[in-house]
Order: structure tokens, then C-alpha cells, then sequence
């Protein structure tokens, strides 16, 4: 049973995310105002629900990461996930682009191929989950497949400008129905699967030999989380580009709100995510009309400073 | 003769070019409790990992009630075993009461918690308990997925370390009931008082059995001096 203190939180925090839904839908360049021609719902619908959709795979994707490796510091952009399936996307435009444009799943297939590729790397390497480990290889494989991002978008110009923004997570402003229907989809499928880890993850973080005899299935919970996380953050990038901080972030305000349990921490953390991707993307496109921030700056500030935080608190 | 629920034979393991185990037999019957004794690096809870199929590469016939551990589903093998580890450890800081939410059974887990001493703590962190009492409170854990003893195997690693002499108490009677009731009990300890309290010791050197039969034959000054390497003055 869930105390009325946890249900309290969560109906708070359900609350602010759909004001904060008709506060970013009512915000356009000019101020406040629904547009002309339905302009809340053709221009800023489509941005709303691509911040939704991405934020909450990331939260999800986030505490399923740090219930994985039992690390308070995991997140898909911090352990090089995002910047793998960035990778992808941009090895696919280099091979052939024109062909990529017609053919939308090509998209998230290929950030998908990136992502899983990444995380791969980050478990064969960090098979003694160390957290000086983890950060160090996630800091080389951002490294990495960031300078790999660089020398396509750089060498192939007709992919440079849409490479760049997506380094500096500036996809929102692209969206359209059209383009974020299915990244979207796989957003909820990867976040709805990765809910169904929940209970196994609770138990992993007791240690590997407490949850195997408590009946959980380790390899079966290690290789579905790391594909289900992969796919989540593929399809966030998809919708957004590449922004850190949501997946460290919101399981933290998570778990200090509803206590560490990830059938709570989980969705909670969703929704967490995708509110605060929203009031980045919000903030940024409404303070500044003329030179909009990105989403991943908004984000960055707010989160680098917490990270920062979190990571002088944590004991190795 | 009570029914086996516990064996290995020729039991092996090897860490790179490091034989871990080697050729260790061992068998365990409803009713028994046996202690796993010998010094740091001799292999005991490499032996425990093996019957719970943490080392899927072990060489050699291991049997955990009816099952293979390293070809069975550990859902099916959970149900036939509980096992405590050396250093329990939780990545996040649940309260004493929402560890419940880990245990098989909550209702078994809160009546080990009472017999611990440890329900005043219920609303406590788990960072704000000594490590005593942390050591303890994972105990009933292990303890809860239980259930019903019968039949059943319980595994405990370095149980007594860093508990006080009252739960060390505690723990040696629930240990017996726990076998009168049919379990059968394997306890890797360095506390050789605690060992005697077994029906059997056995004796662990390199990753070789050097002794097995009761504490009064396996204990010996000689043993001690060879598995040690000092003369014992109180076995």
C-alpha cells in the first residue's frame, strides 16, 4: 500500500505537469495567446508532446540506469547512451542522407543501433560497476561518439547543420505530428516495458547475489533494461537531440519525494522528466523570443550545478 | 536417513589460472547444520556462490534440493533456498519497513524483525543504523524467504560478523529451530564458537575439504596449526 504522503506527491506533481501543458501550449513568441489559426496546436502541440514524451522515456530511461547499475550518478547522457545514438544518426546520414528523409524509421533505427552499441561498451567495461568507472568510461564514450558526430557533420555538409543542433539538443523547434509520431510511440513502448523491470530492480539493489536468490533472473533483468534504456534514449533523441541531465535528475527528486521504490520512483521520474524537459524548452523559447535557448541549455544549467552536488555527496 | 538437499561432488573452480575449489565434496541432509570454516581465501564463499549458481562455469556434479543450480531458472531455485551474503548492502537508504517490500513474504520478514529486536527500528533509514543492527535487519530478510523451513536450504555467509552477543544468541537458536524444523543450514564463519555449535564442521583449505565430521574431531590443535598456521589453546 502506498502511504497518502506518496499518492499526495504524485497527484501534485501530476497537477503542475498539466498546468505547465497549458502554460507552454498558451506561450507562443509574442507572449501569451492560443495564435492565430490554431497556432497552439499545429506549431506548439507537436513541441509539447515531443518535450513530454522525450523527457518522460528519460526519466524512466535514468532511474531504470541507476537501479541497473546501482549508481545514483547513471544517466543516458552522462554514460555516453545519447551520444551514441546521435552516432548513429549521423553515421546513417553520411552513408546516404536523401535516402534517410524518405524513410522516417530509418531514424530511430539508427540512433537505436548507436545507443545499444554504447551501452554494450559501458557494461563489458564497467563489469565491476565501479561508479569512477562508469563516469570515466561514459566520459570516454561521449568523447568519442561526440568527435565522431563532429567529423560526419563536418565532412558531410548537407548533414552539418542538423548534426550540430542535435549535439546542442535543438530538435524540439523542428517538431511536426508528422515527425515526432513515431519516436513518440517508442518513447511510451520503451517506457511502459521498462516499468515491467520494476520489482527485478528493486531487488538488484541489494546486490547481484541477494536478488539472484530472491529469484531474480540477472541476465535476463541486465540485457532488457540495457536494450529497453537504449531504445528510450534513441527515441528521445529522436524528438530532441542530445540533452543531459533529465535521466540524473528526476529519479533523484524522485526517490527523495516517494522513497527508493522503482514502481513508484519509475513513473514518477517520468513524469518528473517530462515536466522538467518541458519548462526548459518553455523557458527557453519564451524568455528569449528572438534568440531562443535550447532545451539541453535550459536543462544544463539547471543540472549541471545539481549534478555537481550529487556527485561531492557520493561515497566509492 | 533424512532426505539429501544439499551436494556437490568434485566440485571445482577456477579463476583464471587460480584454482578457487578443487574436488571439494560435500553433502547436506534435512535436520543438519554445518560450519564452513578456514581461513581468508580458502574458498567458502566462492563454495556458497556455487550452490546458488553464481559461478555457472563451476566444474563438477552440484545438487540444490532436486536442481542443478547453474542450469535452473533462479525463480525455481529461489523457492528452495535462502542466502544471506557476507556484506549485505542496499544502493539506496529504504527505511527498515519498506525492506518488507523485498521479502517474498512481509508477514515472515516483520516476525523476524520482532524476534531481532529490531521492529522499534521499522521507521528507521537503513544509513542510520549501526552496522550491527543493518547486518541484522538483512538477516530477515535472507531469513523470510524462508518461509517454510522444511526442506528447505539456508546459506548463510559470515552470519555472526559484527552482530552483538545477544542477536549472535539469537541467531544460534533460530538456527537450531530452524533445523529441528528440517532445514538443512551451511554457515561460512570465521567464529569457531559459533562453528561448535553445529552438528558438523567442515574444513576448508586452498579450496580443498582438509576436515569434515563434527567440531570436537575436525578442531583439532593439529588441524588448527595446519589450516591456520598458529597453536590453537582453547579447541
Amino acid at each position: 500500500m502506498h502511504s497518502a504522503r506518496t499518492l499526495k506527491w504524485i497527484g501534485l506533481i501530476l497537477l503542475c505537469v498539466i498546468a505547465l501543458i497549458f502554460f507552454s501550449l498558451a506561450t507562443g513568441p509574442a507572449g501569451k495567446g492560443w495564435g492565430m489559426n490554431h497556432e497552439w496546436f499545429w506549431l506548439r502541440f507537436p513541441r509539447v508532446l515531443a518535450a513530454l514524451a522525450a523527457g518522460f522515456a528519460l526519466g524512466i530511461g535514468g532511474a531504470t540506469q541507476q537501479g541497473l547499475f546501482r549508481n545514483p550518478l547513471a544517466d543516458p547522457g552522462l554514460t555516453g547512451v545519447f551520444g551514441g545514438s546521435l552516432l548513429g544518426i549521423a553515421t546513417l546520414l553520411a552513408i546516404n542522407d536523401s535516402w534517410v528523409w524518405e524513410h522516417s524509421w530509418s531514424l530511430p533505427a539508427s540512433a537505436f543501433a548507436g545507443a545499444m552499441l554504447t551501452s554494450l561498451v559501458l557494461v563489458l567495461l564497467n563489469h565491476k560497476n565501479s561508479t569512477n568507472r562508469l563516469i570515466l568510461v561514459g566520459l570516454g564514450l561521449n568523447a568519442f561518439t561526440a568527435a565522431g558526430t563532429l567529423i560526419i557533420a563536418t565532412r558531410f555538409s548537407a548533414s552539418r547543420d542538423i548534426l550540430i543542433s542535435g549535439m546542442t539538443g535543438d530538435w524540439l523547434g523542428m517538431a511536426t505530428l508528422e515527425l515526432i509520431f513515431l519516436p513518440t510511440i517508442l518513447c511510451g513502448i520503451a517506457s511502459l516495458l521498462l516499468l515491467t523491470q520494476a520489482r527485478s530492480l528493486d531487488k538488484l539493489s541489494l546486490g547481484e547475489e541477494m536478488a539472484q536468490s530472491l529469484g531474480v533472473n540477472l541476465y535476463s533483468t541486465r540485457y532488457a533494461s540495457i536494450l529497453l534504456t537504449a531504445l528510450a534514449a534513441a527515441a528521445a533523441t529522436c524528438l530532441v537531440g542530445q540533452v543531459a541531465f533529465i535521466g540524473l535528475l528526476a529519479p533523484h527528486f524522485a526517490r527523495a519525494l516517494v522513497g527508493p521504490r522503482h514502481a513508484l520512483v519509475m513513473p514518477l521520474s517520468g513524469l518528473l522528466g517530462g515536466g522538467l524537459l518541458l519548462l526548459a524548452d518553455t523557458l527557453g523559447r519564451s524568455m528569449w523570443p528572438q534568440a531562443p535557448l535550447s532545451a539541453a541549455a535550459m536543462t544544463a544549467v539547471i543540472g549541471a550545478p545539481a549534478f555537481v552536488w550529487i556527485a561531492s555527496r557520493q561515497n566509492d | 536417513m533424512t532426505e539429501r538437499l544439499l551436494h556437490c561432488s568434485e566440485l571445482s573452480l577456477q579463476r583464471g589460472n587460480q584454482p578457487i575449489l578443487d574436488a571439494v565434496n560435500l553433502s547436506l541432509h534435512a535436520g543438519e547444520g554445518v560450519a564452513l570454516v578456514g581461513a581468508n581465501g580458502a574458498g567458502k564463499t566462492s563454495l556458497l556462490k556455487c550452490f546458488i549458481g553464481l559461478f555457472p562455469d563451476a566444474c563438477g556434479e552440484i545438487i540444490l534440493g532436486d536442481f542443478d543450480p547453474r542450469s535452473t531458472s533462479p525463480q525455481t531455485l529461489s523457492s528452495h533456498y535462502a542466502y544471506a551474503p557476507q556484506s549485505p548492502h542496499s544502493a539506496w537508504d529504504y527505511t527498515v519497513e519498506e525492506l518488507s517490500s523485498l521479502s517474498p513474504s512481509s508477514e515472515q520478514y516483520f516476525r523476524w524483525l520482532e524476534r531481532f529486536a529490531l521492529t522499534p527500528k521499522l521507521n528507521r533509514k537503513l544509513s542510520t543504523l549501526s552496522g550491527g543492527e543493518r547486518k541484522a535487519t538483512h538477516l530477515c530478510l535472507s531469513l523470510s524467504a524462508l518461509q517454510n523451513p522444511r526442506e528447505k536450504v539456508l546459506l548463510l555467509d559470515e552470519p555472526t560478523a559484527s552482530l552483538d552477543i545477544c542477536r549472535t544468541e539469537i541467531l544460534s537458536a533460530v538456527l537450531r529451530e530452524l533445523t529441528q524444523q528440517g532445514a538443512a543450514i551451511l554457515v561460512a564463519t570465521h567464529d569457531l564458537t559459533f562453528a561448535q555449535q553445529c552438528q558438523r564442521t567442515v574444513i576448508l583449505k586452498a579450496g580443498r575439504v582438509v576436515a569434515d565430521g563434527p567440531a570436537a574431531t575436525t578442531l583439532s590443535p593439529e588441524i588448527i596449526r595446519d589450516v591456520w598456521g598458529f597453536a590453537s589453546t582453547s579447541a
